[in-house]
């Protein structure tokens, strides 16, 4: 990257600068990190540990926490769970929202252009979820499909919907459409242009958005706390329960807390590329 | 350049679908909740029923006749009477629902903007020349992708009063009502900062070399070069991370849950709490549903600014 900053010519700055930098990075490290060097504690050093916790200065490690927990079925259900209700979600909301952001990329609509229907299909993930929980938890009780992973795959398919949508309607609006009219001349048709042409080279993009959503499926706690209690229990509900039955117990807290920060976290660093452009909802280009 | 034909609402169809089934139904059905008092009932009734033995056949006693056993049933029973606006009129007295109010406010009102600052200034920070520049930011990305509920729990155990890592400051974070609401703010600003930041350093990235060129001949100083090059060209992408961070603010929710559980008392438990808890943990259905559309109608407000200055975006 170019240096591009005011006053940045002067090495003492630029010291300086990375100085700060480097503070406030490892301040918002920092809660993360203590999760961590919890899960690592005897219960005995919980309270007792001094200056920042650091495994083997401060406290003798020891990976019974994880052991103990991860041994727990309650813990394997909630992670089997997670994975696959965040897996099916992400995958639903790919195959309903990609020819959708298609269409609006390459097709004219009259009567509602394409930016309303682009701006229809945001203005469903900036409604509160709370205003749809109530109907959508007994819509799912009448169905008897409360406490069903089922039930959950459907809401987050639709919370996650826009994203596919506008990250991918971008990613198309890239694409040469010289390719798909070269197609379209050889006789594929509208269908096989999209599904020969345009859908591999969208591939990544399909991929940094599946991951995307992947992540906030699994973050997501309104409706996950609202329909799953037992068999269909994900793992931020489960992390709530468990305190409620076990107290406070800070070491098994640390491993509940990483077991369900990591797999996010992981994303986070494969996807950063596309994360501006996801969140903000494609209003923003990272 | 476009392409017309029928086929595109092939295209569009099970996506517009998809949400009409599961965003636009359920708000229709909350609105027809919210005239109604909704009621949940569990009727116990007693009954006998015949005893039977393991294979399923009927158990004799002495005399040949079949055995019988009381058998308690219960039955949930709900009914709904029409009540029109009194659920309305209900919130407009109920303290519960302004404490709410307010806290929700008070948070978005300090939070939002607290990120937008700090998420500038490190944007600023970061564009400069700085050593490890990708690591860094990639430790700045983390908070946004944390798990909100973890993030509570983990913040539960710094702010520990007794024995936790902040206890030596001695500020009563969880249980003073106003430190308690300072603290989920904390948490919101911890992992929301990153996000404005991230967002703000990628729109400086693409100001112009030149720009700044030009401004540093003109003898700019490095206030100058914020004030007059760098504010004023990000002030597009400023107000959309406002619209989206305020309208996601709103919604609260998961870090008080885990981080105070809305306390001490309702201290910190805001109008998306209140709502959940009346409809689903007390079932005052009706009432919560109301609730959920006077939230609506707020966050309409900001929905509808945010959209005015989204949609040039999608032209």
């Amino acid at each position: 990257m170019a240096d591009r900053a005011p006053g940045s010519r002067n090495g003492w700055g630029e010291v300086t600068a990375s100085l700060v930098a480097v503070t406030v990075a490892l301040l918002f490290a920092f809660p993360i990190y203590w999760a961590f060097s919890q899960s690592l504690r005897n219960p005995i050093d919980t309270y007792t540990v001094a200056g920042l916790g650091v495994p083997w200065i401060n406290f003798t490690p020891t990976l019974d926490n994880w052991i103990d927990q991860l041994g727990t079925p309650e813990t394997v259900k909630a992670l089997y769970n997670s994975t696959i209700v965040s897996v099916s979600a992400a995958l639903l909301a790919l195959v309903l929202g990609t020819p959708a952001a298609y269409a609006i990329a390459r097709f004219r609509f009259e009567r509602w252009k394409n930016r309303d229907i682009t701006v229809w299909f945001l203005s469903q993930r900036i409604l509160p979820p709370v205003a749809t929980v109530i109907p959508f938890y007994l819509t799912m009780r009448y169905l008897g499909l409360l406490d069903t992973k089922f039930a959950l795959v459907l809401i987050n398919a639709t919370f996650v919907l826009p994203y596919v949508v506008v990250i991918l309607r971008q990613t198309f609006l890239d694409l040469p459409v010289e390719i798909e009219e070269a197609a379209l001349i050889d006789g594929a048709g509208h269908f096989g242009a999209f599904w020969r042409v345009a859908l591999p080279l969208a591939a990544p993009s399909m991929a940094a958005a599946g991951l995307i959503i992947f992540a906030l499926t699994w973050n997501e706690f309104l409706f996950a706390v609202a329909i799953g209690s037992s068999d269909a229990i994900m793992v931020p509900v489960h992390i709530a329960g468990a305190i409620d039955t076990r107290g406070v117990q800070f070491w098994f807290m640390g491993v509940r807390a990483m077991t369900a920060i990591i797999p996010p976290l992981i994303i986070a660093l494969i996807a950063q590329r596309y994360i501006v452009r996801g969140l903000t909802l494609g209003a923003v280009r990272g | 350049m476009r392409w017309t034909g029928k086929i595109r609402f092939l295209f569009l169809a099970p996506a517009v679908i998809w949400v009409l089934a599961f965003t636009v139904f359920p708000l229709g059905y909350s609105l027809y909740l919210a005239f109604y008092k909704i009621e949940q009932k569990v009727e116990v009734k007693r009954e006998k029923q015949p005893m039977l033995d393991a294979a399923g056949q009927p158990v004799l006693d002495d005399a040949g006749q079949p055995r019988t056993k009381n058998v308690v049933i219960k039955e949930q029973v709900n009914t709904a009477t029409f009540i029109g606006l009194d659920n309305f009129k209900r919130m407009l007295t109920d303290t519960q629902v302004h404490e709410a109010v307010r806290v929700t406010l008070t948070f978005v009102l300090i939070a939002v903007p607290l990120e937008l600052v700090l998420g500038f200034l490190l944007a600023v920070l970061f564009n400069q020349h700085i050593f490890g520049r990708p690591i860094l930011r990639a430790f700045m990305i983390l908070p946004i992708f944390a798990t909100p509920l973890a993030v509570g729990y983990t913040f539960f155990t710094i702010f520990y009063e007794v024995g936790g890592p902040l206890a030596w400051t001695g500020i009563p974070f969880l249980s003073n009502p106003t430190w308690a609401l300072m603290s989920v703010i904390i948490v919101d600003v911890w992992q929301w900062t990153p996000f404005c930041f991230l967002v703000f350093l990628a729109a400086l990235q693409g100001v112009p070399d030149e720009l700044y060129e030009a401004a540093r001949v003109d003898g700019a100083n490095a206030w100058d070069m914020l004030k007059e090059v760098m504010l004023p060209l990000l002030i597009p992408t400023i107000v959309i991370v406002l619209l989206l961070r305020m309208a996601e603010a709103l919604k609260l929710f998961d870090i008080p849950f885990a981080l105070t559980g809305g306390g001490p008392g309702v201290a910190t438990q805001p109008f998306s709490m209140l709502a959940f808890r009346t409809g689903l943990r007390f079932f005052d259905l009706g009432y919560a549903s109301a609730m959920s559309y006077a939230f609506l109608a707020v966050i309409m407000i900001v929905i509808t600014l945010f959209f005015r200055r989204l949609r040039a975006n999608y032209g």
